[in-house]
């Protein structure tokens, strides 16, 4: 009974944080004066009014999902497969920029090959492009895809660096005794890898679909700057989620494609193995290749955007400016990442408890599900939020004009990830832990305190410090619920970035860096120092 | 009036048994796991569950500790009615039952003292009352001087010990082990299972043994379950099960069997491919009519009335195992001496056995 009510709770609480905004939004969109009505909709499948943002957004997400596959497929091969020098090194330094929000590395980009810009000058002093030209290039669709092509390539690296080092080595093995190491790869190794990587590509599609703060910040019309013009414009909030409609049929299109694709497929990861026994190639030209592509892809991806922006200060006053300028949006951010990242911590754990727990037929459709919502652009589940929350009775009002709106934005955002990522801890603990607790006579929530929440110790810790820095980075949702006085970072940053000296910007945007870094550092040290996971044994 | 008790259940002796499930059901996905399956085990009994992988065994065990809803049928555990069909009648924390897991499930985050104490304290014994309970137990296993140590620092035999450890201390009324010697060595497992055997015979609990491992039932139970695809095959003392199959499917999967079909043409006469046997025919007639013998129960003797070519040799310690055919029909022989393949040989079978399905 405990069990039960405990998950019925948090079910609740995901269904009246995330649930309720959105689905509130889609019917509110379908209802005009009293009937339903499907104008907006018409608006967008009938007329060709939208014709040009669908296709815009479309080709974002597409060059996105190619670009990254082209840099994160050989990054993730050469860290998996070869023995390069400083593998480490590269490795921490390709997941930067993932951690780091994309508008920040955007806001680099946008300083080099601006027109003032010192890459801008360079190539058009030694090219036959004109400062416009490049201009243009940065402030356009393409460059959109450059900056979030640089965000997201980590996602195809990470993934492919996995699924590599899962094969099971005897699989390769069994092929090296009779065939050469290229035929090998690609008739045995890349096939078996293909699934996973046709997935992260589907996910880097998703996110670049839903993302608004680089669209935003270099003035691209795509769906999601769409959404928010019509809402904060136009005032307009039933075409704003009429508009976000495409979207989520993009998404589910996609995700069936993948579900019909992966069918029967999924036993060829198999026998995941420590990364020791990854079957590794030797060969000094990969090495060179390896070593050339993986610096090359750090100087653009991380050197060249990040010095730009330390290069950008100057002095050491410039942070202390930015510091004061500030200094309630780096307290309000640090307090309310905090809150929320615990917030989204504890119903993650216990909605991907209730994920892996329900019946195997059901699995599936709730990923579907999950997914479906993690792709709900944030400006619309902030619409959704205020919409739903900006009421004169009291708790709607307490809420719409304290932090706990900005909070729960957080979660009606993030939580699909939080809860898949704990989901993930929770499958590698085996149920019989649990069971061997229950056989006992114990109640539930001992069982949870002295079972479940020590076991997932590692998972709790990581998935706080994940949410953390996805909270600190956060602009979309928070950009359109934040009450008064409650800015935070991001919002500061996009505040003063119109009127603003670059070396404030620039001063503002590492000091985001910094914060949303330290809590990966902090992960690090977790990991390594206080050993949970040898300790545990599975892990 | 009848009430679910007065159900008769044929191989029940005692009208209180310390465990009886009656005609229990349970689907997985509209597949049938657990084909109305009825049997029950005596106060102090070990029974084993045996049978191959997937027949229904752990489920039938999951059940019985309130892990699994049956979907129909009852189990009464010391007299009392545990759960009937869906209904669950006493609750999975009032069964009051110890349990050894397949994968023993250790806390690896708690010592093996904390292991042990987690199922007390759930139980409110005072701190006092649990330390002593606890130092019992380990000496029983001889592990006293491991209390402080984490499980993942124990060797497999120990941890196995643990696990048993923390299923009795709190003197359950029934033990259910899933499976718990398959995940160590031969030579272990033979150590291990005589301490099973000395630690259940001590505490007299009564156990439920799962296993596929026809060693790990016949050496270790009181009585065998015979389970295939979730049918109760056979229940018996482990001589009954061996000597006496009453299915072709438990003829086949207890130890080494020679089966084959033989016509009864007279009173306990059989037609055999070696020609006319005596043998008891239990009076009965019929088409379904099987000579039963195993390979040790043969002898190769040039007096004797069977023959054959021996098509296959295999050296096991202590003697030799031989394929031989007649006529076409496989059958298998073990002997001392060493024959050469190709071989025609002559044997008599000292004790055979006409069964019927």
């Amino acid at each position: 009974m405990q069990k039960k009510l405990t998950l019925v709770f948090f079910f609740t609480l995901f269904l009246c944080t995330t649930f309720l905004p959105i689905v509130w939004m889609f019917g509110n969109s379908v209802y005009e004066e009293g009937r339903f009505s499907f104008v907006y909709y018409k608006d967008i499948f009938l007329t060709l009014k939208y014709g040009k943002v669908i296709s815009n957004s479309l080709i974002l997400a597409s060059i996105t999902t190619i670009v990254s596959c082209l840099i994160g497929v050989p990054a993730g091969f050469f860290l998996a497969k070869t023995n390069l020098p400083l593998k480490n090194i590269f490795k921490i330094c390709f997941f930067i920029p993932l951690i780091i929000p994309s508008y920040i590395i955007g806001i680099a980009w946008v300083n080099l090959l601006g027109k003032t810009g010192f890459l801008n000058n360079v190539f058009s002093q030694y090219t036959m492009l004109s400062p416009e030209s490049i201009s243009d290039f940065i402030y356009s669709t393409y460059g959109s895809s450059f900056i979030l092509s640089i965000n997201l390539f980590p996602v195809v690296m990470l993934v492919t660096e996995y699924a590599l080092k899962s094969i099971n080595p005897r699989l390769e093995e069994s092929g090296l005794v009779v065939g050469s190491v290229f035929q090998v790869f690609r008739q045995i190794t890349f096939p078996l890898i293909a699934p996973a990587i046709l997935s992260s590509m589907m996910i880097v599609f998703v996110l670049s679909l839903s993302e608004f703060g680089v669209p935003s910040l270099l003035q691209v019309n795509v769906l999601t700057t769409q959404i928010f013009t019509q809402f904060s414009a136009f005032y307009n909030e039933k075409a704003a989620t009429a508009i976000a409609f495409p979207l989520i049929v993009i998404t589910f299109v996609l995700i069936m494609l993948e579900k019909i694709y992966m069918r029967g497929k999924s036993f060829e990861i198999s026998g995941r193995s420590s990364s020791n026994s990854t079957i590794q190639y030797n060969i000094t030209w990969l090495n060179v290749v390896g070593i050339t592509f993986c610096t090359f892809v750090m100087i653009v991806c991380i050197i060249i955007p990040l010095s730009t922006l330390i290069f950008n200060t100057k002095t050491l006053s410039a942070y202390h400016d930015a510091i004061l300028l500030a200094r309630n949006g780096i307290t309000n951010s640090i307090l309310f990442g905090s809150i929320g990242a615990t917030f989204l911590t504890f119903i993650g754990f216990f909605l991907g408890y209730l994920s892996e727990n329900i019946r195997s037929r059901l699995k599936s459709s709730a990923a579907i599900f999950i997914w479906l919502f993690f792709a709900v652009p944030a400006t619309v589940i902030g619409v959704g939020l205020i919409k739903l929350c900006n009421r004169p009775e009291g708790i709607f009002q307490f809420i719409y004009g304290s932090l706990w709106i900005v909070i729960i934005g957080y979660v009606a955002r993030f939580l699909p990830l939080s809860s898949r990522i704990m989901a993930n801890y929770l499958k590698q603990i085996p149920q019989s832990m649990e069971e061997a607790g229950t056989v006992t006579g114990a109640s539930w929530f001992r069982i949870l305190g002295k079972i479940l929440f020590p076991l997932q110790g590692y998972g709790l810790i990581a998935t706080w410090l994940i949410s953390f820095m996805f909270c600190i980075g956060e602009l979309g949702t928070t950009v359109l619920v934040y009450p008064p006085g409650s800015e935070t970072l991001p919002i500061t940053l996009f505040t003063i970035m119109a009127n603003s000296p670059t070396d404030i910007v620039s001063a503002l945007s590492i000091i985001i860096i910094v914060m949303t870094l330290l809590p990966v550092g902090v992960f690090l040290v977790v990991s390594k120092y206080l050993v949970l996971k040898p300790k545990l044994g599975f892990q | 009036m009848n009430y679910p008790y007065q159900i008769e259940i044929p191989e029940c002796k005692f009208i209180m048994n310390a465990l009886e499930v009656k005609q229990l059901i349970k689907n997985f996905n509209r597949r049938e796991v657990v084909r109305s399956i009825s049997f029950c085990a005596e106060k102090g009994q070990l029974l084993a569950l045996l049978g191959p992988s997937g027949c229904g065994k752990t489920t039938t065990l999951r059940m019985i500790a309130g892990l699994e809803t049956a979907d129909d049928g009852e189990i009464w555990i010391e007299g009392a009615l545990a759960s009937c069909g869906r209904k669950v009648v006493i609750s999975q924390k009032q069964r009051h039952i110890g349990m050894v897991f397949q994968d023993l499930a250790l806390w690896p985050h708690m010592t093996v003292y904390e292991n042990i104490e987690f199922g007390l304290k759930a139980n409110d014994l005072i701190r006092a009352e649990r330390r002593k309970k606890i130092e019992t137990v380990l000496n029983k296993i001889n592990m006293q001087n491991y209390a402080r140590e984490y499980p993942t620092r124990l060797s497999g035999g120990q941890q196995q010990l643990i696990a048993i450890a923390r299923a009795i201390v709190t003197e359950p009324r029934l033990l259910l082990m899933d499976e718990p010697l398959s995940n160590i060595d031969v030579k272990l497992r033979e150590d291990i299972r005589q301490e099973i055997r000395r630690i259940q015979q001590e505490t007299q609990i009564t156990t439920v043994y799962v296993t596929h491992d026809q060693d790990d039932a016949f050496l270790l139970a009181d009585k065998i379950a015979v389970i295939n695809n979730g049918i109760l095959e056979q229940i018996g003392i482990p001589e009954e099960i061996y000597s006496s199959p009453t299915s072709l499917f438990v003829a086949n999967f207890v130890g080494e069997a020679n089966i084959m079909q033989v016509k009864i043409i007279g009173k306990d006469k059989v037609l055999t491919p070696w020609g006319e046997l005596v043998c008891n025919t239990k009076g009965r007639e019929g088409k379904n009519a099987y000579l039963f013998f195993r390979p040790h129960q043969a002898v190769i003797d040039d007096s004797g009335h069977c023959y054959g070519t021996i098509i296959n040799r295999d050296f096991v310690a202590g003697g030799y195992k031989y394929r031989v055919s007649t006529s076409g029909i496989e059958f298998k022989l073990q002997d001392q001496t060493r024959h050469d393949i190709g071989k025609f040989i002559k044997f008599s079978i000292r004790k055979m056995d006409i069964l019927f399905f």
